[in-house]
C-alpha cells in the first residue's frame, strides 16, 4: 500500500501540494484527478523522489520513501511513466526496453516476449527508433519499459494525453487488465476523469494542491458536485 | 624515391601520427561533455599527471607495459576522484563556475607535477624503435613507434566506441547523458555512471599522454599537454562536442591541416593555425561539423 | 541557483569613484616619498596588474565571457611598447601607451568577432587557443620581436621637471623607479576610472544583461554581437595597457612571460578580488605585486627551500587551489566573502539580542 500523509511540496513561493493525505490500496487502481496545475504530476514526482517534500510522509508498505533516492525507489519496485512518456527518442524500441530491464535484473528475452505479447505493435517496430513512433505507440513503449522490470507499483502520468478516444479506451482496458492479472498497485493520474473513473477502484480529487475528495471511484463518479467540478474543468 | 617518401605522403604520415592523439583527446572531452555538460580544461593536465605516476614506476624497474597499465589505472582513479570532489558540486552551478574551476585544476596539476617531478622533460623507454622506415633507399616518415601510436589510439577509440554502442553499461551511460531523470526512474544509478564516464574519459586521455612521454622527440613535462589539449579541444569543437565520431575524424583532419600549414605556410601563420582553424570551422558551422543537434547555440 | 548571485555588481557612482581614485593616487604618492625604490617597483607592478585584471573583469565579470587567454593581449601591449621604444629613442610615453591600447583593442576585436557566435566553454576554449599560440607566434616574428630571447628597450627616461618636483634621488635607478610608480598609478587610475564609467554606462548595463540572460537582453533591444565585441575590445585594450606598464617596469618584453600560466594567474586574481568590481581589481593588483614576497614568506615560514621544485612551484599550486576553492565556496571574491561574513555576523548579533 502506498500511503501519503500530510504531504506538502513547494517551489519557492508556489505551494504545489498542501497537506495531501490518501491511501492507495494494493492491487487496485487509484485515480488521481484534477485540473491542470492541481499538483498531480508533483505528487507522482515526489513519490519517486524527483521532488523534495517540505513536510509529511510517503510510505510504501510501511516504509518511508522520502529519504530514498529515485533509483533506489525504482529498484524497490515502483515504476513511473512520467508526464510526456519519457521514451528516449534516440534509442530503438529494443534499446528502450533493455534499459528498463537492466536495473531489475530480469531475463530480457522473456521480458520482451511478454511485452510484445501485451503490445504486439512494439514487436513489429522493435528495431525502429522511438522518435519514429506515434503517440500511442510511445505510450505503449513507456509502459512496457516500466513493466518489464516487474514493478509492484505503477505510476502513470496522464497516459491518455494526446491520444484518440478509441486508443485511450484501449489503453485503459490494458491498465485494468494488468492490474487484475499482475496484482499491480496503480496510481493513475488523469485529467480525463471520465475514462479514468471507468477503470479505477478509488479516486482522489486534487484542486490547487489540496485533496477535495477521496473515495471509491463509484462515489466520486456519482457525486454531482464533484462531477460538475470536473466537467467544468475537463472540457476537451 | 617512391611515392611513400614524397613530400606529400610525408606530411600525411606525420599529420596522421599527431592527428590520432588530437582525436583521442577530443574523444575524451566529448565523453564528459555529453554526460555532464562540462568542458574539462584540466583533461590534458590530468593525463600528464597520470602518465608521470606510471613513469615513476619505471625507475622501480618495471617495463614499459607495466608502467603503461599503472598510468591508465592512475588515470581511472584521478578521473573518478575529480568527478566526485571537484565536478559534482558544479552540476547545479552556472557554466562560468565550472570553467573557472577546471582551469584552476589545470594550473594546480601542472604546478604540482613540476613540484614533484621538475620541469625537465623525461622519456619513458618504449619497446618500439623510432627510426624511420627505409624503402628502396629513401626514408618514409613512419617508424615502428609511430605505427604503435596510431594503432594504440585507434584501439582505444574503437574500445570506447564499442563500450558505448554494444554494452549494457554503454546503454546506461548514453541514457544517463540523454535523459538523466528518465534513467533514474528506471533504476539506473546515474551518479555512479557520471563518475565512471569521467574515469573512462580520463583513462583515454592518459593513453595519449603515455605515447607522448615515450616519444623521444617530445618527452613528458608538466606543460607538455597544453598544446595537445588546444588541438584536441579544437577537434572536439570542430567535430561538434556531442559527436564521438566527429571528434575522432576532426582530430585526424586537424593533424593533417597543421602539418601541411607547417610545411607550406609562413611560420607566423602556421603558429597561429589553431585559432584560424577553429574560427574558420565555427564560422562555417557554429554547431560543429558533425553534430546532429540542430540549431543549437554553442 | 540563479546566475545573478555569482557576481558582485559594482556600480560605483562617479563621484565616489573619483574620491577613491584620488585617495589611491595620494596614498601611492605619499608611499612613494616615504618608501624605498624597491617599493616603487611593487607599486608600479600593482598598478599594471590591477589594469590587467580589470581588463579581464570587463570581459568575464561584466559580460560573462570567460577568457583563458588575456595574457595574450598583455603580450600585444608589451611588444607594441617595446618595438616602439626601440625605434624612437626619446619616445613620448603617453603616445606609446595609447598606441599599445589601440593595437590591443584591434586584437580584441579580431578575436571578439568570431567569439560572438560562441558561448561558454567554446568561447573559453578559443581564448585558450589564442593565449597558447601567442608565445610561438611572437617568437616566429624574430626580426621584430627578438625571438625567444625577448625584446629589450632603453629604460624610461625621467623628465627633468619630475626630478625637480620630486627631488633628486640617490641614484638614477631610484628616481626612475619613483617616476615609474607615479606614472603607473596615474595611468591605472585613469584606466580604472574609464572602467567604472563603462560599468555605469548604457554599454556596461547591456553587458550585464547579456551576461545574465542573453535572450532577454536581445528582447529589450540589446545588440548582442556588438556588446560582446565591445567587451572584448575594452578588455583587450586594458590588458594591453597592463602589459605595456609591466614591460616598462621590466625594461623588456619576453614572450614566455605571457603564457597560459599568466592567463590562469589573471583568472585567479580576478576571482580573488571579485569579478566585475573596481576595488577587486585594485586588491588583485596589489596581491599580484606582492605574490613573490608572500611566497618567500611562506617558504621561509614552512622551511621549504625556495630553489627546490616545490618552492619554485608553490605559487602555481596556491593559485590553483585558490581558484578552485574560491569558485566553489566564495564565487564573489574576497570582498564578497567579507560582505557575506559581515552580514552573517550582523544577523547572528541581532538574533542574540
Ligand atoms: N519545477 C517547478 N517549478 C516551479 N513551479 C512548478 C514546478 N513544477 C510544477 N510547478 C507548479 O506547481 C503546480 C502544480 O503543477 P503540476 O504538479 O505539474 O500540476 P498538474 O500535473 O496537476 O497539471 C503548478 O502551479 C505548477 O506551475
Ligand atoms: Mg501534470
Amino acid at each position: 500500500m502506498i500511503s501519503v500523509s500530510q504531504l506538502s511540496v513547494s517551489f519557492g513561493a508556489i505551494h504545489a501540494l498542501t497537506g495531501v493525505s490518501f491511501d492507495a490500496a494494493n492491487g487496485k487502481i487509484t485515480a488521481i484527478l484534477g485540473a491542470n496545475g492541481a499538483g498531480k504530476t508533483t505528487l507522482l514526482r515526489t513519490i519517486t523522489g524527483l521532488e523534495e517534500a517540505a513536510s509529511g510522509d510517503i510510505t510504501l508498505d510501511g516504509e518511508s520513501l522520502l529519504k530514498k533516492r529515485t533509483e533506489d525507489i525504482a529498484r524497490a519496485g515502483v515504476g513511473h511513466v512520467p508526464e510526456g512518456r519519457g521514451v528516449i527518442a534516440e534509442f530503438t524500441v529494443l534499446e528502450n526496453l533493455r534499459l528498463g530491464s537492466l536495473a531489475a535484473k530480469v531475463n530480457f528475452q522473456e521480458g520482451i516476449a511478454e511485452q510484445f505479447e501485451l503490445f504486439p505493435v512494439l514487436g513489429e517496430r522493435r528495431h525502429q527508433h522511438a522518435a519514429t513512433l506515434s503517440g500511442g505507440e510511445r505510450q505503449m513503449l513507456a509502459m512496457a519499459r516500466a513493466l518489464i522490470a516487474k514493478p509492484t507499483v505503477l505510476l502513470l502520468d496522464e497516459p491518455s494525453l494526446g491520444l484518440a478516444p478509441l486508443v485511450t479506451a484501449e489503453m485503459m482496458a490494458t491498465i485494468s487488465e494488468l492490474c487484475a492479472k499482475q496484482n499491480l498497485t496503480v496510481l493513475l493520474v488523469e485529467q480525463n476523469a471520465k475514462s479514468a473513473l471507468k477503470v479505477a477502484h478509488d479516486a482522489v480529487v486534487l484542486h490547487l494542491g489540496k485533496v477535495v475528495a477521496s473515495a471509491s471511484a463509484q462515489e466520486v463518479a456519482g457525486d454531482e458536485r464533484l462531477r460538475q467540478y470536473y466537467l467544468g474543468l475537463a472540457e476537451q | 624515391m617512391t611515392w611513400l617518401s614524397s613530400g606529400f605522403m610525408s606530411d600525411v604520415f606525420l599529420g596522421i601520427t599527431n592527428g590520432v592523439l588530437y582525436g583521442l583527446i577530443a574523444l575524451s572531452l566529448v565523453i564528459v561533455w555529453r554526460s555532464t555538460s562540462i568542458l574539462n580544461f584540466a583533461q590534458g593536465a590530468m593525463a600528464m599527471f597520470a602518465a608521470y605516476v606510471g613513469m615513476t614506476m619505471s625507475s622501480h624497474g618495471l617495463n614499459f607495459w607495466a608502467c603503461f597499465a599503472i598510468a591508465i589505472a592512475a588515470g581511472f582513479a584521478l578521473g573518478g576522484l575529480t568527478e566526485r570532489v571537484l565536478v559534482r558540486p558544479l552540476y547545479k552551478r552556472p557554466e562560468i563556475n565550472s570553467i573557472v574551476v577546471m582551469v584552476g585544476f589545470l594550473g594546480l596539476l601542472e604546478s604540482a607535477a613540476a613540484a614533484i617531478w621538475s620541469t625537465a622533460p623525461r622519456t619513458l623507454e618504449s619497446p618500439f624503435s623510432q627510426i624511420y622506415f627505409q624503402h628502396h633507399g629513401s626514408t618514409i616518415l613512419l617508424s615502428p613507434f609511430a605505427l604503435f601510436q596510431i594503432i594504440a589510439a585507434l584501439v582505444i577509440m574503437t574500445a570506447v566506441g564499442a563500450i558505448f554502442r554494444y554494452t549494457n553499461l554503454g546503454l546506461q551511460l548514453r541514457a544517463a547523458a540523454l535523459a538523466p531523470e528518465v534513467a533514474r526512474l528506471l533504476g539506473v544509478r546515474v551518479n555512479r555512471l557520471l563518475t565512471f564516464g569521467w574515469m573512462l574519459s580520463s583513462a583515454a586521455g592518459v593513453v595519449a599522454a603515455v605515447v607522448i612521454s615515450s616519444s623521444g622527440s617530445i618527452g613528458l613535462s608538466p606543460t607538455i599537454m597544453d598544446g595537445f589539449f588546444v588541438f584536441g579541444f579544437i577537434a572536439a569543437a570542430v567535430g561538434g562536442l556531442e559527436s564521438p565520431l566527429g571528434a575522432v575524424v576532426a582530430g585526424l583532419m586537424i593533424g593533417l591541416v597543421q602539418q601541411f600549414l607547417q610545411d607550406y605556410a609562413p611560420s607566423g601563420i602556421s603558429s597561429f593555425a589553431p585559432v584560424i582553424i577553429l574560427v574558420v570551422a565555427l564560422m562555417i558551422r557554429p554547431q560543429g561539423l558533425f553534430s546532429t543537434t540542430k540549431a543549437r547555440r554553442v | 541557483m540563479s546566475k545573478l548571485t555569482t557576481f558582485s555588481d559594482a556600480r560605483p557612482t562617479t563621484t565616489r569613484f573619483i574620491k577613491a581614485t584620488v585617495a589611491t593616487i595620494l596614498v601611492a604618492l605619499i608611499a612613494g616619498y616615504v618608501l624605498t625604490p624597491s617599493t616603487d617597483i611593487y607599486i608600479a607592478t600593482a598598478a599594471a596588474m590591477a589594469v590587467s585584471v580589470m581588463g579581464l573583469s570587463i570581459l568575464t565579470g561584466f559580460s560573462g565571457q570567460v577568457s583563458i587567454g588575456n595574457a595574450g593581449f598583455m603580450a600585444i601591449g608589451a611588444y607594441t611598447t617595446a618595438i616602439w621604444a626601440n625605434h624612437h629613442e626619446h619616445f613620448p610615453i603617453v603616445l606609446s601607451l595609447v598606441g599599445s591600447m589601440a593595437v590591443g583593442a584591434l586584437g580584441g576585436i579580431a578575436l571578439g568577432l568570431p567569439a560572438t557566435r560562441l558561448r561558454g566553454p567554446y568561447l573559453a576554449g578559443m581564448t585558450l587557443a589564442f593565449g597558447y599560440v601567442m608565445t610561438p607566434f611572437i617568437q616566429s616574428l624574430g626580426s621584430w620581436t627578438g625571438g625567444s630571447g625577448g625584446l629589450y628597450f632603453p629604460v624610461l627616461v625621467t623628465p627633468t621637471w619630475f626630478t625637480s618636483l620630486v627631488g633628486e634621488s640617490e641614484n638614477l635607478i631610484g628616481a626612475n623607479a619613483r617616476y615609474q610608480a607615479v606614472l603607473s598609478v596615474l595611468v591605472a587610475g585613469i584606466a580604472l576610472f574609464f572602467a567604472a564609467n563603462l560599468s555605469n554606462s548604457r554599454v556596461g548595463r547591456a553587458m550585464r544583461l547579456v551576461r545574465d540572460d542573453d535572450v532577454a537582453a536581445e528582447l529589450v533591444g540589446v545588440n548582442l554581437a556588438q556588446t560582446r565585441v565591445t567587451a572584448f575590445a575594452a578588455s583587450a585594450a586594458l590588458a594591453a595597457l597592463g602589459g605595456s606598464l609591466l614591460a616598462l617596469v621590466a625594461g623588456a618584453a619576453t614572450s614566455s612571460t605571457y603564457g597560459v600560466a599568466l592567463s590562469i594567474e589573471l583568472l585567479s586574481l580576478l576571482v580573488l578580488g571579485g569579478m566585475g568590481s573596481i576595488s577587486g581589481a585594485i586588491i588583485a593588483g596589489i596581491l599580484a605585486a606582492y605574490t613573490d614576497l608572500i611566497m618567500t614568506k611562506i617558504n621561509s615560514l614552512t622551511g621549504i627551500d625556495p630553489f627546490s621544485n616545490l618552492g619554485a612551484n608553490m605559487k602555481g599550486i596556491i593559485f590553483g587551489v585558490v581558484l578552485i576553492t574560491m569558485m566553489l565556496a566564495a564565487p564573489r571574491g574576497l570582498v564578497g566573502l567579507a560582505t557575506t561574513l559581515a552580514a552573517k555576523a550582523r544577523r547572528l548579533r541581532s538574533g542574540a539580542n
